[in-house]
Formats: C-alpha cells, structure tokens, sequence
C-alpha cells in the first residue's frame, strides 16, 4: 500500500492544471540531453530564446540588428502524470553567460539534477554553488560512463564541498529505470517535510 | 532601408510587429496558457495567433506552445501577451512553488515516475 493519492479517482477534477519545472545542469557534453530524452515521453523539443547583448529585450525594429547577437537553444522533455499534471525537465544551458535563463527557470521549479562526470569534476561546481545559493534542492548525478569504474559517493561529496545533505546518486543516463531513480530520490528529498509532516514514518 | 534581405530575426520581430517584450503581467516559462471561448472568430490575427488559440483550447505550458509554434520563447511571449490583451487567452499567474506543490502532488508525482 503506497500513495492512496493516485488510485483512480481521487484527482479532484476541478484542480487547476499545473506543470512543475525539474532542472537538469552540469558541464558540457555531461549528458543532460540524453537523461531528458531517456525518460521524457516526446522526443526532446527544443526551442530558442533570443539574446541580446544587454541581457533584456529591445521595444522597437530600430537597433534590433545590433543588438541581438545570438540564441541560446533550450531542450526540454515532458511526462505526463495525469491528464492537467505534468513534469517539464529542462536541460539548462551550460555557459555562465546564460546564468540569467536559471533564475527564470529556478522560479518555482520542483528541484534540480546536477549531473556530474567523476573525470570532470569541476565542471559542476558552478552548478551546485548555484543551487545552494538559492535554496533549490538538488541530487548529484554521478553520469557512470562505459569504462568509468565505480566511484564512492563519499569521496565525491568531500569533493564537492556538499554539506552533507544533498543525495548524491550513480547513474546511467542511458537507462530508463537509472533516470528514473534519479527523479525519484529529487522528488523524495524536496518533498522532505511535506512528506514527514503528514506521514510520519514514510 | 537597403534592398537586402533583414535576416531571420528581423523577420521574427515582424511576427510581433517589432515588440520585442510582452506587454503586461509576465508569466512563467511553463504558465498555463487557456483559449477563451469567444462567440465570434476574432478578426486580425496573425495564422501564429489562430495557431495558438487552437492548440491551447487544451491547458497548454507556454513551452510547449513555442516548441509547437517553432519560435523562440520571448517571441512566442509576446504573441501569447498579445492575446491575453485582447481576452482571448488566460495565462496562469506565477505562484510561489510552496503553495503548488503540496503533499498529494508529490506523491502523484513520485506514482507516475515510478509507473513508468
């Protein structure tokens, strides 16, 4: 017997529909398209989101040409928890100067997955500084790659600097029900106290 | 002006007749976004409006609607503003995650990735 909430049913059919934000970060060519396209239920979309050189919009054509200089391409999955209920995960972009585009997707998201390279380390640093800085929970995704031999997640979170409370997990983005543990230890560390407060024991 | 072709971003700012930010309450990168029923076809649009007012008859995330519309987001923004202007669309106010994400929504949450 586990979550009475989802037995059939019992989705009030008035709630409003909602889609809740997961955060997939880390370095470059760590793996973050391929975890969203292994567990998303449509093919990654992608869309684009403008820059200009400013960082913010412009009001007319007048100038549009110098301003503008490049976009920033954004991959996102979805699964479908019921009908009016959905899981969006994005793959953030890596680059530092894109550090504006994480604000507006951190605003109300579920949590984040940073995803780690044990032979690139560092690569997530800026990620989990960020996440600990704003107060997003996040797990630590350790990318276990062909070749790549075990690693001890203690010896990663002394690596890392995480205080201790942050899950850290080994994964194969590649494989379905590895993606899905990820999700799943996310989900049950950010509901934390909501989890605690109504079911005490669960 | 010259005789040469503006490039793609001069001709996606057309597709908002040059504004380039939403007019209004901004909203969220995954706000729902409704059609509202109204009795007459609206007139003047754009085929990218008609495009979203059919798609979005179901409650549809604004990304969903830029991926389905092939536009960037702040592109598409400003289409979905315009016609939230115009009382053809409700876009879902932004709200603190506390207040969404209650016990029972993690819970179905938690279901429906592990029944996957």
């Amino acid at each position: 017997m586990e979550y009475a909430a989802s037995e059939p049913g019992t989705s009030p059919a008035d709630t409003p529909a909602m889609a809740i934000k997961i955060l997939v970060a880390g370095g470059f060519g760590v793996g973050k398209t391929t975890m969203v396209g292994t567990i998303s239920e449509i093919r990654p979309l992608h869309t684009e989101e403008l820059l200009s050189e400013r960082g913010v919009g412009v009001d007319d054509l007048s100038g549009v040409e110098s301003k503008i200089t490049t976009t920033v391409a954004l991959d996102f999955g979805r699964i479908t928890i019921r009908e009016g209920l959905w899981l969006y995960l994005f793959g953030t972009p890596g680059q530092d100067r894109f550090w504006f585009m994480w604000d507006e997707l951190s605003v109300g998201a579920l949590g984040a997955v940073v995803l780690a390279d044990t032979r690139r380390l560092q690569d997530c640093f800026p990620a989990v500084d960020y996440f600990e800085q704003r107060g997003l929970p996040f797990v630590v995704a350790v990318n276990c790659f062909d070749g790549a031999r075990r690693h001890d997640p203690a010896k990663i979170r002394r690596a890392l600097g995480l205080d201790g409370v942050a899950p850290i997990v080994l994964c194969d983005v590649r494989r379905r029900e590895s993606v899905k543990e990820v999700l799943t230890t996310l989900v049950t560390y950010s509901a934390g106290g909501a989890f605690q407060e109504a079911h005490a024991g669960v | 002006m010259t005789g040469e072709d503006p490039g793609p971003l001069i001709r996606l700012f057309g597709v908002t007749g040059g504004r380039a930010r939403p007019v209004g309450e901004s909203f969220d990168l995954v706000a729902i976004v409704t059609t509202v029923d109204v009795p007459a076809e609206p007139v003047g649009l754009m085929p990218e409006h008609l495009d979203v007012l059919s798609s979005c008859r179901r409650p549809t995330p604004v990304a969903d609607v830029a991926a389905h519309l092939r536009l960037p987001l702040n592109i598409t923004r400003v289409l979905l503003s315009e016609l939230r202007r115009e009382g053809l669309v409700t876009i879902d106010r932004p709200r603190p995650v506390g207040k969404t994400i209650d016990e029972r929504i993690y819970r179905e949450v938690l279901h429906g990735i592990r029944g996957l």
